[in-house]
Formats: C-alpha cells, structure tokens, sequence
C-alpha cells in the first residue's frame, strides 16, 4: 500500500472534479509520480488547466502501440519549474487512440515544449496531433518509406540477439 | 537589420522555415559534417551576416535505441542504451536500470549507490571536461583548453577503467546494483587526483573562464531569459544558467545524494557565459561530492542479485545526467524483454532552444552558442 500524501491527492481530486467525465483513471505512484487517464476529447482543456495549476513543461511525449488491444496508447510526461512545491512530481498523463485512426489535438499551443516530441511521436506511431505547426519526420531517413517504425507489427529480426 | 540581436521578441512557431523566401536572404547548410560533437544538420537562412532563421534537421546518427531494446533481454540492453552518450554512460546506464529495480521491487545496498555515486559524479567531471575542450573549447578557437582538459580527462578516465574495466562504456550497474566493489589503492589515487584536479581547475579559471576574451565573446550572447527556459522545457545546466535552480539530484534524492551536501550552481544571466560558468562550478561540487562519499561510504554488500524477468507493469526512473534530467521509461510484460523503452534525455529537450537562439545573431556566434548548449546529437538521435 502506497502512502499518498494530500499534495498529491489534491491536484487528483480538483481534477477528477473539474473534469467528472474525461478522467478515466488516475494513481498515485509512489512519492513523485502521480498517472491521470484522459479521454482525447477533452484534452486541450485539461491540458490548459494543468498548465495554469504550474504544470510549465513536457518532459517528453511517447506512444505505446498494443495491437492485441487495437490501441495507441500516448503519453504525456509534465512537469513544473516554476512551482517549488511541485518540482519533483512527474505527471503522466495518458490516453489511448484508436490504432488505425490515431488522431488527437496538439499539445503545442499549451505547451511549447511539446514541438518535437510531437514530431517524434507523428514519425514514430503515426499518431497525427491536430494543430501541430510544423508536422513532419524528424529522425528516420529521408528516403524512408515504410511505416511508422515504432509499431510492434513492423520487425526488425536484424535486432535480435545472434 | 538590427544592431542589438538579443532583444527580439521569439517567433511564434520556434521551427518552421517559411518557403517564402526574402531574395535578399540564403539558404545554407552547416552539417551534417561533424561539428565537433557528432552529426547534426542546421539549416540556416542568412542575411549578410545574421541568421534569420534556422531549422535543425536532426537523425543522422539515429539508430532505433529503443526498437532494439525491444528486441534484447533486460541485461543485454545495457550496453547498447548506454551508447548514445558514451561520454556520459553510467548516467544513461543508472537511468535505465532504476525502473527495472523498481518494477522488479529490489533495493540497491547502500555501498552500491555509493559507488555508482562515486562513480556517476566522475563521470559528470569527465563529460564537462570533453565539452570545455571541445564546445568551449575548440569552438572558441581557444587550443590551450583543448590540449589541457583532454589530457586531465584522460586521467579520469584511467581511474574510471581500475573500477570498472572499461575506459567509456562501462556497462557497470546492471539491475542490483554495481559490478565491482572499489579496487584495492582505488581510494588513494582518487584522493591524490582530486587533490591534482582542484588546483587545475584554478589554472582553467585563469587561462579560460576569466579570460577576457572568452569574455568578450561569450557575455551577452545567446540569452535564454527564465520564462523562456520554463516554457522550452530547457533541462540542467542550461536551464540552470537562466535562473531555475532545478536538479534531479535534489528534487529527487536517488543513490546516495540525500546523504551528501552540495550547491547547485545557478545563474540568472541565461547567456552562453553563464552556461560555461554552471559546468565549471558543477565540476567542483562534484569534487566536494566525492570526497564526501569516499569519506560516508558504509560497509556491506555492493549489489543484490536481480530476476531476470521484467515484471508487468510501467515504471519510470530519472537521473541528473551530465546534460540534464534524464528520464527512462520502460514497461514490462513478464518477460525477459522490455515492452517499451522510452528515453527522454536532455539533449532532445535542448534541440528547441537552437531555434531560439540562433536567431538574429552574427554568423561567427553560432559556434560559441552551439557549443555552449553542450547539444550530444548522438544522444538527441538515439
């Protein structure tokens, strides 16, 4: 049993309150973690309020594909810099996409940070953020033609262990 | 043109380089060629002697980390998730096996997170004397330093090889905790170094970050005001040279940091002065950090033996790397491979602020800008 301290508690129960029906499911991880699923609808709103609560920044943006399941999963990884008291909390905000029609607002216009994680993300899942200013490939080769290389059905057997 | 390139406002869209083009204006590519620290392209557009508008083209040296980590077992992913930054490689090795300690519900003993203590903060020496020859070094055309840091970092180096066997890729905190105890005459010569370092960094002082022409070159430019650092997600020394005294080391005690005293360097100038200035201060806290721990360290077992499993579930665990707050997620499905690794690293996260900075300035301050980033593209690309 994980001891949740009210700091964390609060910023949950002000959110679940706000926003009743768009959080799914939220858990507090240890000291410094705390997990918010979202619906996509709602995401800019919500991602608004965290912002203005001190959440400043994206630490990072990621996708995990679970085709089993017919899912993206996209994740947020948001912290603060300008609150001392919220400086260690990593928050992760998660939400699961459809995997053959991943479509989800752009974080970029709430958090600037977000822009090349988002093209990151685009290149590597395929998930497309509506909004974004500049959406294109990022890593991969230009002549890359493939599919998003992230995703579980696309193999490299080369990578295995000989 | 304006005179005074620091006081423009930032561009809405930090990346986007407008097809429509000023004739005035010409396109250039500096890169992929190596820069001095790995391949990264940036795309400039010039006006006479200022650049007005940049799009870094990054990737030339991506190679799929993290689709590869799928592929390998927990263990025989350290070696190859520890190699985009192989000058900072316990860091990207520590960061990695936090959340498959954490996953798997195993505690290091505190000898062990001693000694990947002892052994992190030699290799934040170590990555900041690469970048003061190199990115501070050699961008500035300033050859002394280049010839001075390598060779005290080679010193280093040899230590870090009596400890661990190996001279960058150590591969050395598998999950449980270090590989090796401290050698017999490891704590000697490390005092001795120390002692040697301390006084060297006097000299560095003198010949380089007092230097008036370093000076001349480096104050004023390439300001990062704090709001901006906030809201660009800037990390480390970066972000502490621009007035945000954030390190994971503090705001999330890991190893053996809550038992040991240090300062975090900060400055409020936000300039690439201030950027050279945190990385020379931090190289004398971790001297003081050092010293502390060979002086704290208990004694008992180094490491705990690990499942070779992966267990259900996600988990994530930060370091402050050498670059800043380095962040690894990885998710378990029950076997002996990860599902997913993410790496979140500081240089990914410094890519946005070239947009920012190398906008409106003269073409001979890239360099110096550039460099005082301390941007590892390896590391960005992964």
């Amino acid at each position: 049993m994980i001891q949740t301290s009210p700091r964390e508690q609060t910023i949950v129960d002000t959110l679940k309150s706000r926003f009743p029906d768009a959080i799914k499911e939220t858990r507090v991880e240890g000291k410094h973690r705390v997990l918010i699923e979202f619906e996509k609808e709602r995401f800019i709103e919500i991602a608004k309020f965290l912002r203005d609560e001190g959440f400043d920044h994206v630490k990072g943006i990621t996708g995990v594909d679970f085709p089993t399941k017919k899912i993206i999963e996209v994740l947020y990884y948001v912290g603060s810099y300008s609150k001392t008291d919220l400086e260690d909390l990593l928050l992760m905000l998660k939400t699961s996409l459809p995997r053959d029609k991943p479509i989800i607002a752009s974080a970029t216009p709430v958090w600037e940070s977000a822009h090349f994680h988002e093209r990151e993300t685009f290149e590597m899942f395929g998930v497309k953020f509506e909004g974004h200013p500049d959406l294109r490939k990022l890593l991969t080769l230009d002549n890359w033609e493939g599919p998003p290389p992230m995703l579980k059905d696309i193999k490299f057997p080369e990578m295995s262990q000989r | 043109m304006t005179n005074n390139p620091n006081q423009q406002t930032p561009p809405p869209s930090p990346v986007t380089i407008s097809q429509t083009k000023d004739p005035s204006t010409l396109d250039v590519s500096v890169g992929p060629q190596h820069p001095g620290s790995g391949h990264v392209r940036l795309l400039i557009r010039v006006d006479g002697d200022y650049i007005v508008n940049i799009d870094p083209d990054i990737g030339y040296v991506h190679r799929g980390c993290e689709k590869i980590a799928e592929y390998r077992t927990a263990v025989s992913n350290i070696p190859h998730l520890e190699r985009p930054c192989i000058i900072d490689a316990i860091h990207l090795n520590w960061a990695y096996v936090k959340p498959i300690e954490e996953l798997q519900k195993i505690v290091v003993p505190p000898r062990g997170e001693y000694i990947s203590t002892i052994m992190a903060e030699m290799n934040r020496i170590m990555s900041h004397l690469y970048w003061l020859a190199i990115n501070a070094g050699v961008f500035s055309g300033h050859t002394t330093i280049f010839m001075y840091a390598f060779g005290d970092r080679d010193l280093f180096i040899e230590l870090a090889e009596m400890l661990t066997g190996a001279r960058l890729t150590y591969s050395f905190i598998p999950p449980g905790g270090p590989r090796r105890d401290l050698p017999t005459g490891f704590v000697e010569r490390l005092t001795k170094l120390l002692d040697y370092f301390e006084g060297r960094l006097v000299e560095y002082d003198r010949i380089f970050f007092s230097n008036p022409l370093i000076i001349a070159r480096a104050k004023g430019i390439g300001v990062l005001k704090r709001e901006e650092a906030i809201k660009l997600g800037i990390v480390g020394p970066n972000l502490r040279a621009s007035g945000v005294k954030y390190d994971v080391r503090r705001v999330e005690p890991y190893g053996a940091y809550k038992d040991l005293e240090f300062n975090i360097p900060t400055f409020q100038e936000g300039d690439s002065y201030a950027r050279f200035l945190v990385r020379f201060h931090e190289m004398k806290e971790s001297i003081k950090i050092i010293r502390q721990a060979l002086e704290k360290i208990p004694k008992g077992p180094i490491a705990r033996k690990a499942p070779l499993i992966i267990p259900e579930g996600e988990a994530t665990g930060r370091v402050e790397s050498s670059r800043g707050e380095l962040t690894y997620m990885v998710m378990g499905d029950n076997s002996d491979k990860p599902y997913r690794v993410k790496i979140m690293n500081g240089s990914f996260r410094s890519l946005i602020a070239l947009p920012y900075l190398l906008r409106n300035v003269h073409i001979a301050d890239m360099p110096i800008i550039y460099g005082s980033l301390d941007y590892w593209p390896v590391e960005a690309d992964r």
